[in-house]
């Protein structure tokens, strides 16, 4: 086998996940739905609509970018939404009633994130309760706190330069899928091309070969929540720019969305293998599946059904993939 | 080589797919309503968007609808209403989930010359100019007297003069609806029977197990318990439960607001007191009509209240009231 030249489709295959980490078939499937709803709906393919689709995409988006880290490294966040929610209400409480600078606000919605994320991080290393219970308890925390602050109701109305964040069109393109972008863009070379990103799937493979190797598994665990933390608070400042109004109900169940994304885009749940990318195409196949079924006037309940049968058919192409190379 | 040259060539083709198809141009149909609902899942919005469709009908306009997955999902609905300008609708009626969520695509809508409807109160109009936001018209039931009518009511039921705690669930909190209902029963009993004590005011979330959680904890409290007052029927669906499971059905008077089928069978049945009738389906009839005068020119008032009536098991079994038959 070994001295034979493998096959087109194996090599593209082993092109695509060798350079950018991301598993093909996640690929075809975003360009074959994205063809289906082309050819079902006018209104599909445009410029503004793409725009509305990576708009849409954006704050679960980034949610989707931390578990991404969080999964690959073989640990859990639960706790994405209701960080998420935290933080914008952190910010607008910061804006609007304290009557701080925007700068604040942006800064305020990122730290609030990060401190979630890094009390989740030493819950988890020291005092040894599961990731699942810690953030599981954290996202209870949080959503409460978020209430407490904002008395249960939205705070509304940000300054301008804040709302530009989530309201402002550079170049007509929306701030927040910018931030979005770049964000991505960013994730995917530290996942893919650093010894930080090498290090986060080495702990997500084998935690005591990790140690075995050097690396310092609980210090690194801890950034990887913070980090979390850190991007739901972006997630919350998108969002809270976006609708102008900290709203404490804000990102409920998004963090099942986003692990969603993960998966479909190839994280393995487990840990040991993730691509930002692949996340990405993840995020984009529920986005696109969204927007679709939407311009065709299809209820909402059958597209909550769609985007499940979506996860299981990608796991099933996954799991049938990883057994087909097991047994080669 | 070749592998190197389809490397490059797969993206190629992607565009190329998107260019293709972008070429087919969108057409828009004429006339199409857009119509932006809350979930589905509550009787009230079904009953609704069976006025909006029955409405249509005899209007003779094309409509396509929408709705959010969940009463909570402020970011979802807005990206719904992004993806529903796509289709170019000549009017968007809308539902919000709250007073904010959706004015980045209001604007949109503006903008591109669409007619806004804010269907059932949910926008506030203070907000609206802030943002510089024109409605065609609000239409929906004036919230503030449905509560009142609830007091009433009660006052009436048992008298005056009557003494004792009352319990008052409330919708979600920041929720404008929910807070209207509430407020304009607190408001109307204080004057009317002020012997009657509101002891609790609390939020039930619109959700029919939190409410009846919220009752029995205050029937434990307070085992004299001579009322409840729920902003909506599920909520007062759930209190009936806990109150007759504690037995003290016949002891305390429960009003739920809406007039839904579940409400209407309860009250059939001699377990809910009374709900007001918010006539949802004569709502959802009469926007559709009103849009249709205003796209023609026609002038329409800029607020539309349509009336209620306070349901109870004489009204129902009488069945001689003329707005019975918009009960749905």
């Amino acid at each position: 086998m070994a001295s034979e030249q493998p096959g087109f489709w194996a090599r593209v295959q082993r092109a695509s996940v060798e350079r950018l980490h991301i598993r093909l078939e996640s690929l075809v499937v975003l360009l074959a739905l994205s063809t289906a709803m082309a050819l079902l709906s006018p209104y599909f393919l445009s410029l503004s609509n793409f725009l509305n689709i990576l708009l849409a995409t954006s704050t679960i988006g980034v949610l989707a970018i931390a578990a991404t880290f969080v999964i690959g490294s073989g640990g859990l966040d639960l706790s994405l939404g209701s960080v998420m929610g935290l933080a914008g209400v952190a910010g607008a409480f910061v804006a609007v009633n304290l009557g701080w600078p925007s700068v604040l606000t942006v800064i305020a919605c990122i730290l609030a994130g990060g401190i979630a994320g890094y009390i989740n991080g030493q819950l988890v290393t020291r005092a040894f309760v599961p990731a699942f219970i810690v953030t599981l308890g954290m996202l209870g925390l949080a959503r409460g706190l978020a209430l407490v602050i904002s008395q249960g109701r939205a705070i509304y109305g940000l300054p301008p330069e804040t709302v530009y964040i989530g309201q402002g069109r550079p170049f007509g393109i929306p701030m927040p899928v910018i931030i979005f972008v770049v964000t991505a863009i960013v994730a995917h070379a530290v996942l893919a091309y650093t010894r930080f990103g090498r290090h986060t799937l080495a702990l997500g493979d084998s935690e005591g070969a990790a140690r075995a190797a050097g690396i310092r598994v609980e210090h690194h665990r801890r950034i990887i929540y913070t980090l979390s933390g850190a991007l739901a608070g972006l997630a919350g400042l998108l969002f809270t720019a976006r609708v102008n109004a900290g709203d404490p109900t804000a990102g409920i169940n998004y963090e099942l969305t986003a692990i969603t994304a993960a998966i479909i885009g190839g994280t393995n749940l487990f840990g040991g293998r993730a691509s930002i990318l692949g996340t990405m195409i993840g995020a984009l196949i529920m986005g696109v599946l969204q927007n679709g079924l939407t311009l065709l006037a299809v209820q909402s309940y059958y597209q909550q059904m769609a985007i499940g049968a979506v996860l299981i058919l990608a796991v099933f192409i996954d799991q049938y993939q990883v057994r087909k190379e097991s047994r080669v | 080589m070749i592998s190197r040259f389809l490397k490059i060539n797969r993206f190629t083709l992607a565009v190329g797919v998107a260019l293709a198809f972008s070429a087919v141009g969108a057409k828009a149909e004429d006339g199409e309503y857009g119509v932006l609902m809350k979930t589905l899942a509550n009787p009230f919005w079904g009953a609704m968007a069976q006025g909006v469709a029955d409405g249509a009908k005899e209007a003779g306009v094309k409509y396509f609808q929408q709705a959010a997955e969940s009463d909570q999902a402020a970011e979802p609905q807005l990206n719904l209403c992004n993806t529903m300008l796509e289709r170019k609708p000549v009017a968007m009626i809308t539902a919000a989930i709250n007073s904010t969520n959706l004015l980045p695509c209001l604007k949109s809508a503006q903008d591109a010359g669409i007619k806004i409807v804010d269907l059932d109160n949910n926008l506030d109009q203070a907000v609206l100019d802030k943002e510089g936001v024109k409605v065609t018209f609000h239409i929906g039931s004036d919230n503030i007297a449905a509560g009142a009518q609830g007091a009433e009511y009660l006052a009436n039921k048992l008298g005056k003069d009557a003494k004792g705690p009352v319990l008052v669930i409330e919708g979600l909190s920041g929720n404008i609806t929910g807070e209207k209902r509430a407020k304009g029963f607190a408001d109307k009993l204080k004057e009317l029977a002020p012997g009657l004590e509101i002891v609790a005011s609390l939020p039930g979330d619109w959700d029919r197990g939190k409410a009846a959680s919220i009752a029995t904890d205050t029937l434990t409290a307070h085992p004299d318990l001579v009322a409840i007052f729920c902003a909506n029927d599920g909520m007062a669906l759930g209190a009936v439960e806990s109150v007759y499971a504690a037995g003290k059905g016949p002891q305390v008077t429960i009003i739920g607001v809406d007039g839904n089928v579940d409400a209407v069978k309860s009250i059939k049945e001699g377990r809910l007191n009374a709900s007001v009738a918010q006539l949802p389906y004569l709502v959802g009839k009469q926007a559709v009509e009103n849009v249709k005068k205003a796209l023609a020119g026609e002038k329409v008032e800029e607020s539309i209240a349509v009336p209620t009536l306070v349901l109870t098991k004489d009204v129902i079994d009488a069945g001689k009231e003329p707005m019975l038959q918009y009960v749905k």
